[in-house]
């Protein structure tokens, strides 16, 4: 195995990058295809701890993946490295690789910045920016690339908060603070503000986690609906979630990936006796 | 597979309190086609209103069986293996009340026949009789043992059964082209072997049912290859 290794402290950090190695044509060809990650002997550390052992794992363009498993398993450190979140945790360190649509994510040279453009992410708390009202929520990571054009940004406004399910709800309230409106337009909110810069894929980390029943149908229902554009990866501690929205799902236990493959089977038959003993809640 | 017990007791409870009335369930539809047998062969009348009384426990507790079910649905969302447990058992218990429907209608057509003179032709049930309840508890067996070797060979036996029953369906026919005055009798035992046949095809389902709560695998109408939706 090629490893290659990566600290880093600061999210613009470039020391220490991934070397790219070159993948075949017939491989990068099937990746652009087929997944949008490839993920080869991922191991992550915080310091002395290990929190993912070896995990190689594809990630499918165009659908949902949830990441399910108990606490401490590895879950949200995972999908964080899929946008290199992770390098904001001082003392971080990354070995094995992340293609992304065939390139590496960590290669030398790779921005972060640009990364994260590409692979949005969504919070389990919803997070609004408290200063801002709602327009400026959705539109902030445009003018923070630079987009200027009215014209532009009411469009991209209006296609946001449509695709997030919110437009109806605040469409007349757009200069009210984010903080104005429900948890679960809030969480919209965030969803809306992710979409505004055009991402490839959305990260959800436990999205629903701090939402009502209600909030949490409404949010599940966009999921579905974005399926169609974006490729979502969701990590959810509520495994009906999970059954209910994902195409595939990935069981976690103690940094390793026990299992990964269709929903359907896995929650009705899976592989693993880890994984039944988990999902039937014999342990956790 | 030996499954360990839930983190939440409560589950581990309502499971096995449906498994146990599933099972009574097939104790008492087991006795009800004894009974039945006995009525008919040992023309003991008596054993028809037996038969009819204990059926109606086994209704009301098939109906105690699918509304527990439901509520564990509700309650605990199963998954995986917990899931095929609870909507099999259910299913278990359609299987059973028909099962020991079937027992009702026996025993009333014994009745009948223990009324006429007796025919030669009744003892000629009694293999079926014995082979029909040998399925019926073989599935029941495997069901509760989680024993899928012995579920998967029920097909070829009720298999076996179809063709007793199809032999002694021929020889009734040319009987009644015999004696024509007893022909409402040998309708009867007919009927009889009918439903004993109908025994085998539930037994069947069961060990249907045995195989998908143990591997998950759907082995029903295994020469269908139609895939639907």
């Amino acid at each position: 195995m090629a490893v290659n290794t990566m600290s880093s402290s600061t999210p613009t950090s470039q020391s220490g990058a991934m070397n790219p190695t070159p993948t075949s044509p017939a491989t990068a060809a099937e990746l652009v295809t087929a997944n949008a990650f490839a993920v080869k002997d991922l191991s992550i550390w915080y310091g002395e701890k290990q929190a993912i052992k070896n995990i190689s794992i594809d990630i499918p363009v165009m659908a949902i993946t949830a990441i399910i498993g108990p606490s401490g398993c590895g879950k949200s450190t995972f999908i964080r490295c899929l946008n290199r979140m992770h390098e904001l945790v001082p003392r971080t360190r990354v070995e094995g690789k992340i293609l992304f649509h065939g390139e590496d994510l960590y290669a030398a040279g790779s921005d972060p910045a640009m990364v994260r453009r590409r692979v949005g992410m969504v919070f389990q708390k919803s997070n609004p920016f408290p200063t801002m009202s709602i327009e400026e929520n959705v539109l902030v990571g445009l003018r923070l690339n630079g987009v200027r054009n009215r014209q532009v940004l009411n469009e991209r406004l209006e296609k946001s908060l449509r695709r997030a399910a919110l437009w109806d709800e605040v469409k007349n309230d757009l200069k009210k603070p984010g903080m104005s409106i429900s948890g679960g337009q809030q969480q919209r909110l965030c969803i809306a503000r992710a979409l505004a810069v055009e991402p490839e894929v959305l990260l959800m980390d436990e999205p629903c986690s701090a939402l009502d029943p209600i909030a949490t149908a409404k949010i599940e229902e966009l999921i579905r609906e974005l399926r169609d554009q974006y490729t979502i990866v969701i990590v959810t501690h509520n495994m009906q979630q999970a059954s209910r929205v994902s195409d595939r799902t990935a069981f976690f236990y103690v940094g390793e990936l026990i299992e990964f493959g269709d929903t359907a089977q896995l929650f009705n038959r899976p592989r693993e006796r880890q994984t039944e003993d988990y999902i039937t809640g014999r342990f956790g | 597979m030996v499954y360990s017990r839930h983190i939440l007791r409560e589950f581990d409870t309502a499971l096995d309190a449906l498994r146990s009335d599933a099972l009574m369930m097939a104790s008492l539809t087991d006795r009800n086609l004894q009974n039945a047998m006995t009525c008919l062969l040992d023309r003991v009348p008596e054993l028809c209103a037996v038969t009819v009384a204990d059926e109606k426990e086994v209704d009301a507790l098939e109906k105690k069986v699918d509304s527990n079910g439901v509520e564990i649905l509700l309650r605990f969302q199963p998954v995986a293996s917990d899931l095929r447990q609870v909507v099999s058992t259910m299913k278990l218990g359609s299987n059973l009340e028909r099962v020991a429907d079937q027992a009702v209608k026996i025993a009333r057509r014994s009745r009948k026949l223990t009324m006429e003179p007796e025919l030669d032709e009744a003892i000629a049930l009694g293999p079926l009789f014995i082979e029909a309840i040998s399925l019926f508890r073989d599935s029941i067996r495997s069901f509760a043992d989680g024993d899928v070797t012995l579920a998967r060979s029920l097909h070829e036996r009720d298999r076996e059964l179809d063709q007793m029953n199809h032999d002694i369906a021929d020889d009734l026919t040319a009987k009644m082209a015999e004696q024509p005055d007893r022909i409402p009798d040998y309708l009867n035992l007919l009927f009889i072997a009918r439903h004993l046949e109908r025994v085998g095809d539930h037994a069947k389902n069961i060990g249907e049912d045995a195989v998908y709560t143990a591997q998950a695998e759907d082995i029903r109408h295994p020469n269908n290859l139609l895939e639907v939706g």
